[in-house]
């Protein structure tokens, strides 16, 4: 790792943080108090029976409970697309992005190894997205005090949320790293993440609405983010080791391909 | 040290691969010869100037020397450290100037050059002096890089190169976009950095500052060495261009040593003088010559005929150097 590196990387980015983070924390004090305003309302609709009972979930979060509304608010396309402006954007553009700039040659001339680069830049993101996750948490737990329904909220099962989100968000973010580290251009890094996560997003969506589309679920990374059962006490730990394989294997790629690779003359 | 960089039949090719899991039908890339067996040596203490047209494999040559590229097949040391295996040390004792240097526009100039000495790890000696020379205010050091002009960011760029004192600088077209007066100014630097017992690596195509700056001189073409060559031998070597107006019977020329090319016209002599001027002023002693010129050697010229020579050597098939 690189100190001046990554004194450089916060310094860049930490304009962004401040708004993603404020934005997520909005976000995160919105749900619970939508929950605490309508929950009860949301509920006899659907008990009615005017909705399938599929559609009372949403990607494994609903409106009828506090750990429902929170679980709601980290699947919902809001927060992944505020977290992916780290966990994609950055992590993308983190090298190829530099590289397509030509400043990665003026950082490379430095005696900094590559795979310090790439340390330093996965930490950096690592940091972020625990940052912007810590901020939604923050937000859902004002929200429910906002809300007075502070009672129903395990605080002791927070951290726990946090690792799980963080460890989701991180998966991308190796894996953008991963593409950045093995590609001269920006385009075909960002393209090839975004592809996965909207894949992923889909499938687990799909799966979640729709019951023969359910063996879906387990080929994407969001099915292993369990916010509402880690919130209600019932999420198993094994929930985590794809999330953390995924993680390993992209910063494993990425540590090998990154300081093998010919970089060539900008063109 | 024994020597600043050493080359030995390094070379670097690029292409003639397939992705590992690849469509049957997908070709292989063709194979690039961007660096065939070259071997230098350039000396400690020299300015050392590298030249060849666009496409000759200059940028691939400094790559390799820098860690970025890796050598198919040859090895180079860089103050005797191996560039395959002690690139990050070598990157701690030298400068670099890329050509067409890329600077983090976001930043002022200040902060860039402070970010890229934190990065080196080393303290900015030379900074002061440098923008100094150069001409860069502290006004303008506080402007962002954005907003500079090209000249401004060479500047930057010539400072972020050299503000460590780096035993061995390698610089890429260092005088693009300078004005004459900043290119005259970066020339004294580069004398006083040689009389500091600097090394310079210096890539150019601007022939005529190659021949003011540099010690000696190398030119490949195609990634081939075609000549490694002291400047002043070089030009020794090279052609002038012999004017003479005559009032009389022009002189003769017939087998007098280094000149060629005789040609008379209405009073008007031109030949080619070559080498040693001896037996040419011998030989028009007593010639009712009214005027007299001969144009001095110019690198540009060696360069050229240099390059035809090789041109037609390698199309014969023969060693180019």
């Amino acid at each position: 790792m690189n100190l001046a590196l990554l004194r450089h990387t916060w310094r860049t980015q930490r304009l962004k943080l401040v708004l993603v983070s404020l934005a997520l924390a909005i976000w995160g004090f919105v749900l619970p108090v939508v929950y605490g305003a309508f929950g009860i309302d949301f509920r006899e609709i659907f008990e009615s029976g005017i909705f399938p009972e599929e559609f009372a979930s949403f990607g494994g979060g609903d409106v009828f409970s506090l750990s429902g509304s929170i679980a709601l608010g980290f699947i919902h396309p809001i927060l992944i697309i505020l977290v992916s402006v780290f966990a994609v954007g950055f992590s993308t553009s983190a090298i190829a992005g530099e590289r397509q700039r030509g400043t990665l040659e003026v950082l490379l001339a430095r005696p900094v190894s590559r795979r310090a680069v790439y340390a330093t830049l996965a930490l950096s993101v690592s940091g972020f997205i625990a940052i912007a996750i810590a901020a939604f948490l923050l937000g859902s737990t004002l929200g429910a005090g906002a809300a007075g329904v502070t009672d129903e909220l395990a605080v002791d099962r927070l951290p726990w949320l946090w690792l799980n989100g963080v460890l989701l968000f991180g998966s991308f973010a190796a894996i953008g790293l991963a593409a950045s580290a093995s590609t001269d251009r920006l385009a075909p890094a960002l393209g090839v993440t975004l592809a996965i996560l909207v894949v992923m997003y889909f499938f687990d969506v799909l799966g979640s609405l729709w019951p023969d589309a359910e063996f879906l679920q387990p080929l994407s990374l969001f099915h292993y983010l369990q916010a509402k059962a880690i919130l209600n006490g019932t999420a198993a730990a094994s929930n985590s080791v794809p999330l953390g394989s995924v993680i390993v294997a992209g910063v494993v790629y990425a540590l090998i391909v990154f300081p093998r690779r010919d970089l060539a003359a900008p063109s | 040290m024994m020597s600043a960089i050493t080359t030995v039949g390094l070379t670097k090719h690029y292409g003639h691969r397939r992705p590992p899991i690849h469509p049957p039908f997908l070709e292989p890339s063709p194979l690039v010869r961007a660096l065939e067996d070259l071997s230098i040596d350039v000396r400690p203490g020299e300015i050392f100037g590298f030249l060849g047209p666009n496409g000759a494999g200059k940028s691939t040559m400094i790559r390799l020397l820098l860690g970025f590229l890796h050598p198919t097949a040859g090895s180079a040391s860089v103050l005797d450290l191996d560039v395959v295996r002690q690139s990050v040390e070598i990157r701690r004792r030298v400068g670099y100037l890329p050509g067409g240097i890329a600077l983090y526009d976001s930043l002022t100039g200040e902060r860039l050059l402070d970010y890229l000495v934190a990065l080196t790890g080393r303290p900015p000696v030379r900074r002061d002096e440098l923008c100094d020379r150069l001409e860069l205010s502290q006004r303008t050091l506080r402007r962002l890089v954005r907003d500079y002009s090209r000249g401004m960011r060479q500047k930057i760029g010539i400072v972020q190169a050299l503000q460590h004192d780096p035993e061995l600088a390698i610089l890429d077209e260092p005088t693009e976009g300078l004005d004459p007066l900043m290119q005259r100014a970066f020339y004294t630097i580069l004398d006083d950095l040689r009389a500091d017992g600097r090394t310079i690596f210096f890539s150019s195509h601007v022939l005529s500052e190659v021949e003011r700056v540099c010690d000696r001189v190398a030119i490949i073409r195609q990634g081939r060495l075609v000549a490694l060559e002291e400047i002043g031998r070089l030009l020794a070597r090279r052609k002038r261009n012999v004017e003479m107006r005559l009032s009389g019977p022009a002189p003769r020329f017939d087998g007098v040593a280094g000149v060629s090319g005789v040609e008379t016209t209405d009073g008007l002599l031109t030949c080619h003088l070559e080498g040693d001027v001896g037996p040419f002023l011998a030989a028009i002693a007593g010639a009712a010559i009214t005027d007299l010129t001969i144009e001095p050697a110019h690198l540009e010229e060696a360069f050229l005929e240099f390059y035809e020579d090789a041109e037609a050597d390698v199309e014969n098939g023969l060693p180019a150097a």
